[in-house]
Protein backbone atom coordinates (compact mmCIF):
# COMPACT_ATOMS: atom_id res chain seq x y z
CA UNK A 1 0.00 0.00 0.00
CA UNK A 2 1.37 3.41 -1.40
CA UNK A 3 1.13 6.97 0.99
CA UNK A 4 -0.92 9.17 -0.51
CA UNK A 5 2.23 11.81 -1.09
CA UNK A 6 3.61 8.44 -2.90
CA UNK A 7 0.74 7.75 -5.28
CA UNK A 8 0.75 12.01 -5.98
CA UNK A 9 4.29 11.65 -7.05
CA UNK A 10 3.95 8.48 -9.51
CA UNK A 11 0.82 10.45 -10.97
CA UNK A 12 3.00 13.95 -11.58
CA UNK A 13 2.72 12.81 -15.32
CA UNK A 14 2.70 16.50 -16.45
CA UNK A 15 5.05 17.67 -13.61
CA UNK A 16 7.98 14.76 -13.61
CA UNK A 17 7.28 13.43 -17.60
CA UNK A 18 6.71 16.95 -19.19
CA UNK A 19 7.68 19.37 -16.84
CA UNK A 20 4.92 21.55 -16.94
CA UNK A 21 6.05 22.67 -13.14
CA UNK A 22 8.16 21.26 -11.47
CA UNK A 23 8.47 20.10 -7.05
CA UNK A 24 10.82 21.01 -4.87
CA UNK A 25 13.50 18.95 -2.52
CA UNK A 26 10.40 18.59 -0.63
CA UNK A 27 8.61 17.35 -2.99
CA UNK A 28 6.20 20.86 -2.81
CA UNK A 29 4.96 22.70 -5.75
CA UNK A 30 7.23 24.95 -7.19
CA UNK A 31 5.26 28.58 -7.44
CA UNK A 32 5.57 30.51 -10.54
CA UNK A 33 6.16 34.34 -9.05
CA UNK A 34 4.90 37.57 -10.98
CA UNK A 35 5.62 40.97 -9.79
CA UNK A 36 2.55 42.99 -10.55
CA UNK A 37 2.99 46.48 -9.86
CA UNK A 38 5.35 45.91 -7.18
CA UNK A 39 3.54 42.94 -5.87
CA UNK A 40 4.82 39.51 -5.42
CA UNK A 41 2.50 37.00 -6.48
CA UNK A 42 2.24 33.53 -6.33
CA UNK A 43 0.51 31.31 -8.89
CA UNK A 44 0.15 27.47 -8.32
CA UNK A 45 1.22 26.05 -12.09
CA UNK A 46 -0.62 23.15 -11.47
CA UNK A 47 -4.28 24.72 -10.89
CA UNK A 48 -3.11 27.27 -13.84
CA UNK A 49 -2.56 24.69 -16.05
CA UNK A 50 -5.53 22.50 -15.33
CA UNK A 51 -7.85 25.33 -15.53
CA UNK A 52 -7.02 26.60 -18.90
CA UNK A 53 -7.02 22.91 -19.91
CA UNK A 54 -10.70 23.14 -18.76
CA UNK A 55 -11.71 26.56 -20.15
CA UNK A 56 -10.19 24.72 -23.84
CA UNK A 57 -12.54 21.73 -22.74
CA UNK A 58 -14.97 23.96 -22.29
CA UNK A 59 -14.68 26.46 -25.48
CA UNK A 60 -14.13 23.48 -28.02
CA UNK A 61 -17.23 22.10 -26.55
CA UNK A 62 -19.16 25.20 -26.99
CA UNK A 63 -17.55 25.66 -30.53
CA UNK A 64 -18.84 22.03 -31.54
CA UNK A 65 -22.40 22.57 -29.86
CA UNK A 66 -22.82 26.41 -31.94
CA UNK A 67 -22.24 25.19 -35.05
CA UNK A 68 -24.24 24.40 -37.36
CA UNK A 69 -26.96 25.02 -34.64
CA UNK A 70 -30.35 23.87 -35.91
CA UNK A 71 -33.47 25.53 -35.22
CA UNK A 72 -36.11 22.90 -35.71
CA UNK A 73 -33.58 19.84 -34.73
CA UNK A 74 -30.66 19.97 -32.37
CA UNK A 75 -27.84 17.82 -32.60
CA UNK A 76 -26.58 15.70 -30.14
CA UNK A 77 -23.79 18.56 -28.55
CA UNK A 78 -26.22 21.27 -29.50
CA UNK A 79 -28.62 19.07 -27.24
CA UNK A 80 -26.45 19.32 -24.49
CA UNK A 81 -26.07 23.15 -24.02
CA UNK A 82 -29.76 23.69 -24.78
CA UNK A 83 -30.64 21.47 -21.66
CA UNK A 84 -28.13 23.58 -19.17
CA UNK A 85 -28.87 26.73 -20.66
CA UNK A 86 -32.96 25.91 -20.35
CA UNK A 87 -32.27 24.43 -17.20
CA UNK A 88 -30.51 26.89 -15.36
CA UNK A 89 -32.40 30.15 -17.30
CA UNK A 90 -35.42 28.01 -15.75
CA UNK A 91 -33.95 28.61 -12.05
CA UNK A 92 -32.70 32.18 -12.83
CA UNK A 93 -36.50 33.02 -14.02
CA UNK A 94 -38.05 31.37 -10.59
CA UNK A 95 -36.13 33.33 -8.60
CA UNK A 96 -35.92 36.57 -10.11
CA UNK A 97 -37.86 38.61 -12.30
CA UNK A 98 -36.46 37.46 -15.60
CA UNK A 99 -35.61 40.74 -16.96
CA UNK A 100 -33.34 41.39 -14.13
CA UNK A 101 -31.89 37.46 -14.61
CA UNK A 102 -31.33 38.10 -17.90
CA UNK A 103 -28.02 39.75 -17.23
CA UNK A 104 -27.20 37.37 -14.62
CA UNK A 105 -27.57 34.17 -16.50
CA UNK A 106 -24.45 34.05 -18.58
CA UNK A 107 -22.46 34.41 -15.30
CA UNK A 108 -24.22 31.34 -13.12
CA UNK A 109 -24.40 29.49 -16.72
CA UNK A 110 -20.54 29.49 -16.68
CA UNK A 111 -20.22 29.24 -12.72
CA UNK A 112 -22.48 25.80 -13.93
CA UNK A 113 -20.44 25.11 -16.62
CA UNK A 114 -17.06 25.77 -15.58
CA UNK A 115 -17.11 24.03 -12.44
CA UNK A 116 -18.65 21.31 -13.78
CA UNK A 117 -15.86 20.41 -16.36
CA UNK A 118 -13.69 21.49 -13.52
CA UNK A 119 -14.60 18.77 -11.08
CA UNK A 120 -14.90 15.70 -13.73
CA UNK A 121 -11.46 16.44 -14.97
CA UNK A 122 -10.16 15.63 -11.67
CA UNK A 123 -11.54 12.38 -12.29
CA UNK A 124 -9.10 11.16 -15.27
CA UNK A 125 -5.76 9.65 -13.68
CA UNK A 126 -3.10 12.74 -13.72
CA UNK A 127 -5.70 15.21 -13.92
CA UNK A 128 -6.55 17.63 -10.93
CA UNK A 129 -9.64 19.44 -10.80
CA UNK A 130 -8.94 23.23 -10.80
CA UNK A 131 -11.47 23.49 -7.75
CA UNK A 132 -9.60 21.10 -5.37
CA UNK A 133 -7.87 23.98 -4.65
CA UNK A 134 -9.10 26.49 -1.96
CA UNK A 135 -8.08 29.22 -4.17
CA UNK A 136 -10.51 28.25 -7.21
CA UNK A 137 -13.27 27.54 -4.76
CA UNK A 138 -12.91 31.33 -3.31
CA UNK A 139 -12.42 33.08 -6.31
CA UNK A 140 -15.35 31.96 -7.62
CA UNK A 141 -17.32 32.55 -4.27
CA UNK A 142 -15.58 36.74 -4.02
CA UNK A 143 -17.54 36.42 -7.50
CA UNK A 144 -20.77 35.54 -6.69
CA UNK A 145 -20.14 37.48 -3.25
CA UNK A 146 -19.14 40.70 -5.64
CA UNK A 147 -22.57 39.94 -7.71
CA UNK A 148 -24.60 39.90 -4.55
CA UNK A 149 -23.91 43.59 -3.88
CA UNK A 150 -23.54 44.47 -7.30
CA UNK A 151 -27.32 43.52 -8.25
CA UNK A 152 -28.43 44.94 -4.57
CA UNK A 153 -26.35 48.15 -5.22
CA UNK A 154 -27.82 48.31 -8.82
CA UNK A 155 -31.87 47.51 -7.33
CA UNK A 156 -31.77 48.81 -4.54
CA UNK A 157 -29.17 51.66 -4.16
CA UNK A 158 -27.99 52.18 -0.88
CA UNK A 159 -31.26 50.94 1.09
CA UNK A 160 -29.70 47.63 0.08
CA UNK A 161 -27.96 47.34 3.23
CA UNK A 162 -30.65 48.80 5.36
CA UNK A 163 -31.45 44.72 5.49
CA UNK A 164 -28.39 44.81 7.96
CA UNK A 165 -30.66 46.17 10.38
CA UNK A 166 -33.55 44.31 9.89
CA UNK A 167 -35.84 43.33 11.92
CA UNK A 168 -34.29 45.05 14.54
CA UNK A 169 -30.97 47.20 14.43
CA UNK A 170 -29.09 44.52 17.22
CA UNK A 171 -29.22 42.32 14.55
CA UNK A 172 -26.41 43.86 13.07
CA UNK A 173 -23.85 41.35 14.02
CA UNK A 174 -26.04 38.31 12.77
CA UNK A 175 -27.02 39.47 9.70
CA UNK A 176 -22.88 40.74 9.21
CA UNK A 177 -21.85 37.58 9.57
CA UNK A 178 -24.52 35.81 7.29
CA UNK A 179 -23.65 38.43 4.81
CA UNK A 180 -20.09 36.70 4.84
CA UNK A 181 -20.75 33.26 6.14
CA UNK A 182 -22.83 32.92 2.85
CA UNK A 183 -19.32 33.33 -0.19
CA UNK A 184 -17.76 30.78 2.62
CA UNK A 185 -20.15 28.46 2.59
CA UNK A 186 -20.14 28.22 -0.85
CA UNK A 187 -16.58 28.00 -1.20
CA UNK A 188 -15.87 25.57 1.76
CA UNK A 189 -18.74 23.55 0.07
CA UNK A 190 -17.21 23.05 -3.42
CA UNK A 191 -13.37 22.45 -2.17
CA UNK A 192 -14.11 20.44 0.90
CA UNK A 193 -16.42 18.15 -1.54
CA UNK A 194 -14.29 18.11 -4.46
CA UNK A 195 -10.85 18.00 -2.83
CA UNK A 196 -11.96 14.96 -0.63
CA UNK A 197 -13.13 13.35 -3.51
CA UNK A 198 -9.60 13.40 -4.93
CA UNK A 199 -8.18 12.65 -1.99
CA UNK A 200 -10.27 9.47 -2.10
CA UNK A 201 -9.52 8.31 -5.20
CA UNK A 202 -5.37 8.68 -4.53
CA UNK A 203 -5.93 6.27 -1.72
CA UNK A 204 -7.74 3.89 -3.38
CA UNK A 205 -5.49 4.28 -6.16
CA UNK A 206 -2.87 3.54 -3.32
CA UNK A 207 -4.14 0.10 -2.30
CA UNK A 208 -3.69 -1.31 -5.66
CA UNK A 209 -0.96 -2.80 -4.60
CA UNK A 210 -0.98 -7.06 -3.74
CA UNK A 211 -4.29 -8.64 -2.07
CA UNK A 212 -5.95 -4.84 -1.76
CA UNK A 213 -6.75 -5.88 -5.58
CA UNK A 214 -8.92 -8.39 -4.79
CA UNK A 215 -10.56 -7.25 -1.45
CA UNK A 216 -11.55 -3.65 -2.35
CA UNK A 217 -9.52 -0.60 -3.34
CA UNK A 218 -10.08 -1.47 -6.86
CA UNK A 219 -14.31 -2.31 -6.55
CA UNK A 220 -14.15 0.64 -4.07
CA UNK A 221 -12.50 2.79 -6.92
CA UNK A 222 -15.01 1.83 -9.69
CA UNK A 223 -18.17 3.12 -7.27
CA UNK A 224 -16.12 6.09 -5.41
CA UNK A 225 -15.21 7.54 -9.12
CA UNK A 226 -19.46 6.78 -10.25
CA UNK A 227 -19.98 8.24 -7.66
CA UNK A 228 -17.63 11.53 -7.77
CA UNK A 229 -19.27 12.02 -11.11
CA UNK A 230 -22.78 12.61 -9.47
CA UNK A 231 -20.60 14.52 -6.50
CA UNK A 232 -19.44 16.63 -9.25
CA UNK A 233 -22.63 17.37 -10.95
CA UNK A 234 -24.04 18.01 -7.46
CA UNK A 235 -21.47 20.25 -6.48
CA UNK A 236 -22.07 22.80 -9.70
CA UNK A 237 -25.36 22.84 -9.34
CA UNK A 238 -25.65 23.34 -5.58
CA UNK A 239 -22.77 26.33 -6.06
CA UNK A 240 -25.02 27.85 -9.35
CA UNK A 241 -28.58 27.41 -8.23
CA UNK A 242 -27.59 29.14 -4.26
CA UNK A 243 -25.17 31.93 -6.17
CA UNK A 244 -28.76 32.93 -8.17
CA UNK A 245 -30.93 32.40 -4.84
CA UNK A 246 -28.34 35.01 -3.26
CA UNK A 247 -28.56 37.29 -5.59
CA UNK A 248 -32.28 37.25 -5.77
CA UNK A 249 -32.86 37.35 -2.17
CA UNK A 250 -30.54 40.75 -2.39
CA UNK A 251 -32.82 42.07 -4.94
CA UNK A 252 -35.97 40.76 -4.02
CA UNK A 253 -38.72 43.67 -3.38
CA UNK A 254 -39.33 42.91 0.70
CA UNK A 255 -42.66 44.14 2.08
CA UNK B 1 -3.86 25.16 2.76
CA UNK B 2 -0.18 26.35 2.88
CA UNK B 3 -0.57 27.68 -0.51
CA UNK B 4 -3.77 29.53 0.70
CA UNK B 5 -4.65 32.30 -0.23
CA UNK B 6 -2.04 32.79 -3.02
CA UNK B 7 -2.24 34.88 -6.52
CA UNK B 8 -4.21 31.86 -7.71
CA UNK B 9 -7.44 33.12 -6.68
CA UNK B 10 -6.56 36.21 -8.46
CA UNK B 11 -5.52 34.35 -11.65
CA UNK B 12 -8.56 32.33 -11.16
CA UNK B 13 -10.56 35.21 -11.34
CA UNK B 14 -9.43 36.67 -14.43
CA UNK B 15 -9.47 32.80 -15.96
CA UNK B 16 -13.40 33.08 -14.87
CA UNK B 17 -13.85 36.36 -16.80
CA UNK B 18 -12.06 35.11 -19.56
CA UNK B 19 -14.26 31.84 -19.64
CA UNK B 20 -17.11 34.26 -19.33
CA UNK B 21 -16.35 36.49 -22.28
CA UNK B 22 -15.19 33.75 -24.64
CA UNK B 23 -18.85 31.44 -23.85
CA UNK B 24 -21.27 34.69 -23.75
CA UNK B 25 -19.49 35.67 -27.07
CA UNK B 26 -19.33 32.25 -29.01
CA UNK B 27 -22.32 30.41 -27.30
CA UNK B 28 -24.81 32.10 -25.11
CA UNK B 29 -25.27 34.93 -27.16
CA UNK B 30 -25.88 32.58 -30.66
CA UNK B 31 -28.00 29.85 -28.31
CA UNK B 32 -29.88 32.59 -26.53
CA UNK B 33 -30.99 33.76 -30.35
CA UNK B 34 -31.58 30.35 -31.48
CA UNK B 35 -33.83 29.63 -28.36
CA UNK B 36 -35.67 33.03 -28.89
CA UNK B 37 -36.10 32.31 -32.31
CA UNK B 38 -37.44 28.97 -31.38
CA UNK B 39 -39.74 30.41 -29.23
CA UNK B 40 -40.99 32.70 -31.81
CA UNK B 41 -41.28 29.82 -34.59
CA UNK B 42 -43.58 27.52 -32.50
CA UNK B 43 -45.72 30.47 -31.44
CA UNK B 44 -46.07 31.88 -35.00
CA UNK B 45 -46.87 27.79 -35.93
CA UNK B 46 -49.42 28.34 -33.38
CA UNK B 47 -51.05 30.99 -34.62
CA UNK B 48 -51.10 29.74 -38.19
CA UNK B 49 -52.47 26.46 -37.03
CA UNK B 50 -55.11 28.83 -35.00
CA UNK B 51 -56.30 30.70 -37.74
CA UNK B 52 -56.59 27.40 -40.09
CA UNK B 53 -58.51 25.94 -37.77
CA UNK B 54 -60.94 28.86 -37.81
CA UNK B 55 -60.58 29.14 -41.66
CA UNK B 56 -61.56 25.10 -41.61
CA UNK B 57 -64.13 25.84 -39.10
CA UNK B 58 -65.50 28.84 -41.15
CA UNK B 59 -65.28 26.45 -44.55
CA UNK B 60 -67.55 23.94 -42.35
CA UNK B 61 -69.93 26.25 -41.47
CA UNK B 62 -70.62 27.36 -44.96
CA UNK B 63 -70.69 23.96 -46.16
CA UNK B 64 -73.43 23.14 -43.56
CA UNK B 65 -76.14 26.32 -44.47
CA UNK B 66 -75.24 25.10 -48.06
CA UNK B 67 -76.20 22.15 -47.44
CA UNK B 68 -79.30 22.86 -45.44
CA UNK B 69 -79.85 25.16 -48.01
CA UNK B 70 -80.04 22.37 -50.74
CA UNK B 71 -81.81 20.50 -48.46
CA UNK B 72 -84.44 22.60 -47.80
CA UNK B 73 -84.73 23.06 -51.87
CA UNK B 74 -85.40 19.41 -52.63
CA UNK B 75 -87.85 18.98 -49.73
CA UNK B 76 -89.68 21.81 -51.54
CA UNK B 77 -89.44 20.58 -54.79
CA UNK B 78 -90.84 17.33 -53.43
CA UNK B 79 -93.55 18.62 -51.43
CA UNK B 80 -94.64 20.57 -54.84
CA UNK B 81 -94.47 17.54 -56.60
CA UNK B 82 -96.38 15.64 -54.19
CA UNK B 83 -99.03 18.23 -54.57
CA UNK B 84 -99.41 18.26 -58.48
CA UNK B 85 -99.57 14.93 -58.54
CA UNK B 86 -102.26 15.07 -55.70
CA UNK B 87 -104.10 17.33 -57.69
CA UNK B 88 -103.56 16.07 -61.18
CA UNK B 89 -105.27 12.55 -59.66
CA UNK B 90 -107.85 14.75 -57.68
CA UNK B 91 -108.74 15.72 -61.58
CA UNK B 92 -108.42 12.82 -63.20
CA UNK B 93 -110.68 11.30 -61.01
CA UNK B 94 -112.58 14.00 -61.48
CA UNK B 95 -113.18 14.16 -64.82
CA UNK B 96 -113.90 10.42 -64.88
CA UNK B 97 -116.59 10.61 -62.35
CA UNK B 98 -117.72 13.21 -64.94
CA UNK B 99 -117.28 10.81 -67.76
CA UNK B 100 -119.16 8.16 -66.23
CA UNK B 101 -121.99 10.24 -65.37
CA UNK B 102 -122.04 11.47 -68.76
CA UNK B 103 -122.42 7.76 -70.12
CA UNK B 104 -124.91 7.00 -67.56
CA UNK B 105 -127.01 9.56 -68.38
CA UNK B 106 -126.80 9.17 -72.18
CA UNK B 107 -127.25 5.37 -71.70
CA UNK B 108 -130.56 6.52 -69.84
CA UNK B 109 -131.71 8.65 -72.32
CA UNK B 110 -131.03 5.85 -74.86
CA UNK B 111 -133.11 3.57 -72.63
CA UNK B 112 -136.23 5.97 -72.24
CA UNK B 113 -136.04 6.65 -76.03
CA UNK B 114 -136.11 2.69 -76.69
CA UNK B 115 -138.86 2.24 -74.22
CA UNK B 116 -140.70 5.12 -75.64
CA UNK B 117 -140.14 3.40 -79.06
CA UNK B 118 -140.97 0.14 -77.64
CA UNK B 119 -144.34 1.16 -76.05
CA UNK B 120 -144.95 3.23 -79.80
CA UNK B 121 -144.24 -0.31 -81.45
CA UNK B 122 -146.47 -2.18 -79.23
CA UNK B 123 -149.58 0.33 -79.49
CA UNK B 124 -149.18 -0.40 -83.24
CA UNK B 125 -149.14 -3.78 -82.85
CA UNK B 126 -152.21 -3.48 -80.22
CA UNK B 127 -154.15 -1.11 -82.70
CA UNK B 128 -153.51 -3.86 -85.64
CA UNK B 129 -154.75 -6.76 -83.18
CA UNK B 130 -157.54 -4.78 -82.13
CA UNK B 131 -158.62 -4.24 -85.74
CA UNK B 132 -157.91 -7.87 -86.44
CA UNK B 133 -160.19 -9.04 -83.44
CA UNK B 134 -163.20 -6.90 -84.74
CA UNK B 135 -162.83 -7.89 -87.91
CA UNK B 136 -163.19 -11.76 -86.78
CA UNK B 137 -165.42 -10.54 -83.91
CA UNK B 138 -167.59 -8.94 -86.99
CA UNK B 139 -166.82 -11.91 -89.23
CA UNK B 140 -168.08 -14.93 -86.78
CA UNK B 141 -171.57 -15.03 -85.35
CA UNK B 142 -170.31 -15.55 -81.64
CA UNK B 143 -171.66 -15.73 -78.40
CA UNK B 144 -171.11 -14.41 -74.94
CA UNK B 145 -168.60 -16.98 -74.32
CA UNK B 146 -166.55 -16.79 -77.11
CA UNK B 147 -166.60 -13.32 -77.00
CA UNK B 148 -165.78 -13.42 -73.38
CA UNK B 149 -162.80 -15.90 -74.09
CA UNK B 150 -161.99 -14.04 -77.04
CA UNK B 151 -161.04 -11.18 -74.86
CA UNK B 152 -159.48 -12.93 -72.29
CA UNK B 153 -156.73 -14.37 -74.51
CA UNK B 154 -156.43 -10.98 -76.53
CA UNK B 155 -155.46 -9.48 -73.15
CA UNK B 156 -153.80 -12.07 -72.08
CA UNK B 157 -151.60 -12.09 -75.09
CA UNK B 158 -151.46 -8.02 -74.95
CA UNK B 159 -149.64 -8.42 -71.58
CA UNK B 160 -147.55 -11.34 -72.58
CA UNK B 161 -146.55 -8.81 -75.42
CA UNK B 162 -146.36 -5.91 -73.16
CA UNK B 163 -144.17 -7.49 -70.33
Amino acid sequence: MLSLHEVESRLDLWGSVLHLWEKDSHGKEVMWNLAIGGMNMEFSPKTMIMTWLVMILIVVFVIIATRNMNLRRPHGTQNVLEMMFEGIRGQVSQTMDPQRGSSLLSIVLTFFIFILISNLLGLIPTFTSPTANPNTAFALALITFILIWFYGIRYKGIGYFKHWFKPYFFFLPLNLIEEFVKPLTLACRLFGNIYAGEILICTWLGMFYGWYQLTGGFIASVIWLGFSIFVGFIQAYVFTVLSINYIATAIAEHE
Amino acid sequence: MENFPNGTLIGQIINFLILLFLLKKFAFKPLGKLLSDRQQLIADSITTAEQERQQAEQIKAEYEAEMQRTREMAQEIIQKATKAGEEQAAEIIESAKNEAKRLKDAALVEIKHEKEKAVAEMRDEAATLAILVAGKIINQQIDEDIQHKMVKDFVKEAGELLC
